[in-house]
């Protein structure tokens, strides 16, 4: 072997260190088009927040019933993280020509960030044509959709209901069938005043927490923040006697005021037996009640919700993620195949509810014998499809728009000085909508 | 043809003797007649590279954004200074000035005495667990901001909270809302501020009084100086260069901050402890304003460059002459 010289042995090295360099760069200017996939393989990438998705499409892939006939032979990549970081990689991605997901699991408070400049039609695959089949049938399209085409399907129908104590609705008195939620209150006051205990939770911390808390009211009373065409409807005369109930439910300690429905707080609200009844979604059950008290399985019930004396429905609804396809991609057809199995079928369906406990999107799975007949342990057996088969088909429409976040920034802190007395239910509103028009115009 | 240059022939030389003589092509004579010019550029160049590609140009692109409107994806769509007229009327961007102010003043006028009075506690001669000491202090800040926020959250709250509880037992009033009530939830913060930042600059402090000679303080005690005295003539002087590189560096890391309020408060009640950099991620990770965002981001750049380079001249950081 020839003798390598320093200076050799330094221009070799400098040649592969910038050859090192120059690869990525290249490869980062590069297009990534590659051929689409029609069957066989179909390795999905999959971003999701949940573990619970990430079982259930790993079951779902798994499940030779529900994948039967299919063209694809699925298998996942998953990759993990926080809701907001899902849309913000996914978007910093797509600019950079990236590596974005096949699958996206989009929270329902994060979508709105890509209901502006075109993004969502630009990202996600249009699936009109996928749930035209379904028709009414298929519900909560509404907060995925972006001028009327629906870019993803939610994961569970998420039901409001009433979640009660009967061990101590029983001991302080108070029907489980009271009519409206004015009667609840009166109740409500009176256990506050005698015993220190609530029979709700409005949230008080961040903005997020107490917008969503009160448009879960005010969805039931029958008004919303947003119509189908994304023009604010929030001041109506059902949004003031909303937040008038709450502040009125704060002030008497019928509705107990905390940070969020979920913390150390809240948890310490449910153990000490100071929280008897709550009006939250499904999915409360296991995300807030089993995982706060495991201890008082047994000791609880659902029900539809107590009517507003003015109208409205018996339920409402709060949270949920759907899944979108992005489009253009290689998988982006297996995607969607893999989508609409484990989304748009009944056996997909009740796979869900067995591994998530995601209510069915399907109108008529709240009839099928097989999830009308299942028994909730934690519910003390309580045959809670029976509750929510009632609620799903009184459950308002929810729609969302662009300016979302900015609606949610300026009325949570006006909220927030009505609950605590700071101003008044009217004053509050009208400084939201105020604060709301100046930045949305801007 | 024109003489070899006077730099070919050292070069030649250096050459091992056994090399082959080959004939200069045009291309190897350039370079052989550049190579000790161009090889110290050579040499440096990936600093340049590196610092242009990850600095200079994010904040060349971060201008050209401010002066644009963009959701993230498309074409930015430029409209000059608009975003900067708006912010200037952007009620919500004077909130965040104004809270980030008072995080600064309250970070210079608060937490760095406190640092410095802590470390010359702990420098105290006889101390017994000093390490021990030190580690409590410098606790915080490794705990994860998980951990504080679930923590904070139960310390603080209005009805569960351990504050109020152990304020209603000892003193029989514990009404406090710390995280409801705009003016308390701006003191909550604080707090934290100081709980987490306190022991961090204490380890700074207490290398500098370690290095403060024994014998200027024997010469006070001569002098007949008494601890105050001692403190102010010989260790406030002695720490001078330790105690401006803190107030540089917490100067700028404060007008950044972002983790104590957003952890804490996530910015509210509303916006009552809303800060700049929480407002700038508000704009373009919540509400996809990028253009927006970044308007505000060289607003914080200039502040943040501006009161830097101020603080640095006034302390006198890198200068030997003080």
């Amino acid at each position: 072997m020839r003798d390598l010289s320093r200076r050799r042995l330094l221009r070799a090295a400098s040649g592969a260190g910038l050859g090192l360099l120059a690869a990525p760069a290249l490869a980062a200017c590069g297009t990534s088009a590659a051929a689409p996939v029609r069957s066989g393989r179909a390795q999905i990438s999959l971003w999701t927040h949940d573990p619970d998705y990430i079982k259930t499409f790993r079951s779902a892939i798994k499940d030779v019933g529900l994948m039967r006939g299919s063209r694809f032979d699925f298998g996942l990549d998953i990759t993990s993280s926080a809701p907001a970081d899902i849309m913000t990689r996914m978007i910093a991605q797509a600019v950079a020509d990236g590596n974005t997901p096949d699958l996206a699991g989009l929270n329902f408070d994060q979508f709105p960030r890509v209901m502006q400049s075109s993004i969502a039609e630009n990202l996600f695959v249009d699936l009109t044509d996928t749930v035209r089949p379904l028709g009414d049938d298929l519900l909560k399209l509404s907060p995925y959709s972006v001028d009327g085409v629906p870019y993803g399907l939610e994961s569970g129908n998420a039901i409001t209901v009433l979640y009660y104590r009967q061990d101590l609705f029983d001991t302080y008195n108070v029907p489980e069938t009271l009519e409206t939620w004015e009667e609840f209150l009166e109740h409500g006051a009176r256990l506050s005043a005698d015993h220190k205990v609530s029979v709700g939770m409005i949230s008080t911390g961040d903005n997020g927490s107490i917008v969503n808390g009160f448009l879960q009211f005010l969805l039931q009373r029958g008004g919303g923040f947003f119509n189908t065409a994304g023009e604010l409807i929030l001041d109506s005369p059902e949004a003031l006697e909303v937040l008038e109930f709450m502040t009125r439910g704060v002030r008497s300690g019928a509705l107990m005021a905390l940070p969020d429905p979920y913390g150390s707080a809240c948890a310490a609200a449910l153990k000490s037996g100071r929280l008897a009844a709550t009006a939250m979604p499904n999915w409360y059950n296991a995300a807030g009640l089993q995982a706060n008290v495991p201890e008082q399985r047994g000791r609880w019930r659902i029900r539809t919700l107590p009517r507003f004396a003015g109208g409205g429905h018996i339920a409402s609804t709060m949270g949920g993620t759907a899944f979108a396809v992005l489009k253009d991609k290689p998988n982006s057809e297996a995607g969607l195949e893999l989508l609409r199995r484990v989304y748009l079928s009944r056996e997909g369906q009740v796979l869900r509810y067995r591994f998530g406990g995601y209510l069915p999107t399907l109108a008529p799975l709240y009839d099928d014998p097989e999830l009308v007949a299942s028994k909730d342990e934690y519910l003390g057996g309580q045959q809670a499809f029976e509750i929510y088969s009632a609620a799903a088909a009184d459950l308002p429409l929810f729609y969302q728009a662009a300016s979302m976040q900015i609606l949610s920034d300026v009325l949570g802190g006006q909220i927030l000085d009505a609950l605590k007395g700071r101003t008044s239910p009217t004053a509050a509103l009208n400084a939201g909508l105020k604060a709301y028009r100046q930045q949305v115009t801007r | 043809m024109t003489a070899p240059p006077p730099t070919r022939a050292p070069v030649r030389a250096s050459l091992p003797a056994h090399a082959p003589a080959k004939a200069a092509s045009p291309r190897t004579s350039w370079w052989m007649r550049r190579q000790r010019a161009v090889a110290p550029y050579l040499f440096i160049s990936p600093f340049y590279l590196l610092y242009g590609l990850f600095l200079l140009v994010p904040i060349l692109v971060g201008l050209y954004l401010s002066c644009t409107e963009w959701a993230g994806l498309g074409t930015p769509k430029w409209v000059g200074l608009r975003n900067y007229q708006d912010l200037l009327g952007d009620h919500s961007f004077w909130t965040a000035v104004s809270n980030t102010g008072l995080y600064v003043v309250f970070t210079m006028a608060v937490v760095m005495p406190a640092a410095l009075l802590i470390a010359q506690a702990l420098n105290a001669r006889g101390l017994r667990g000093r390490d021990l000491f030190r580690l409590a202090y410098f606790m915080p800040v490794v705990i994860s901001p998980i951990v504080i926020t679930l923590v904070f959250g139960l310390f603080f709250d209005n009805e569960f909270g351990l504050l109020n509880a152990v304020g209603h037992a000892v003193f029989g009033f514990g009404g406090i809302d710390w995280l409801g009530s705009p003016g308390w939830a701006r003191v909550t913060v604080v707090i934290l501020v100081l709980w987490r930042w306190t022991g961090y600059l204490t380890i700074f402090f207490l290398a500098g009084l370690q290095n403060v000679p024994k014998e200027l303080y024997e010469a006070a005690d001569i002098d007949g100086a008494g601890p105050i005295s001692r403190f102010r003539n010989v260790t406030l002087p002695c720490l001078r260069p330790v105690t401006a590189f803190v107030a540089v560096t917490v100067l700028v890391s404060s007008v950044q901050i972002f983790e104590e309020p957003y952890l804490l408060t996530q910015g509210g009640p509303g916006e009552s402890t809303l800060s700049v950099a929480q407002f700038i991620f508000r704009a373009g990770f919540q509400r996809q304003q990028l253009g927006y965002a970044a308007a505000a981001g060289v607003l914080l750049f200039v502040a943040v460059f501006a009161l830097g380079q101020l603080a640095m001249r006034v302390l006198g950081v890198g200068r030997d002459d003080r």
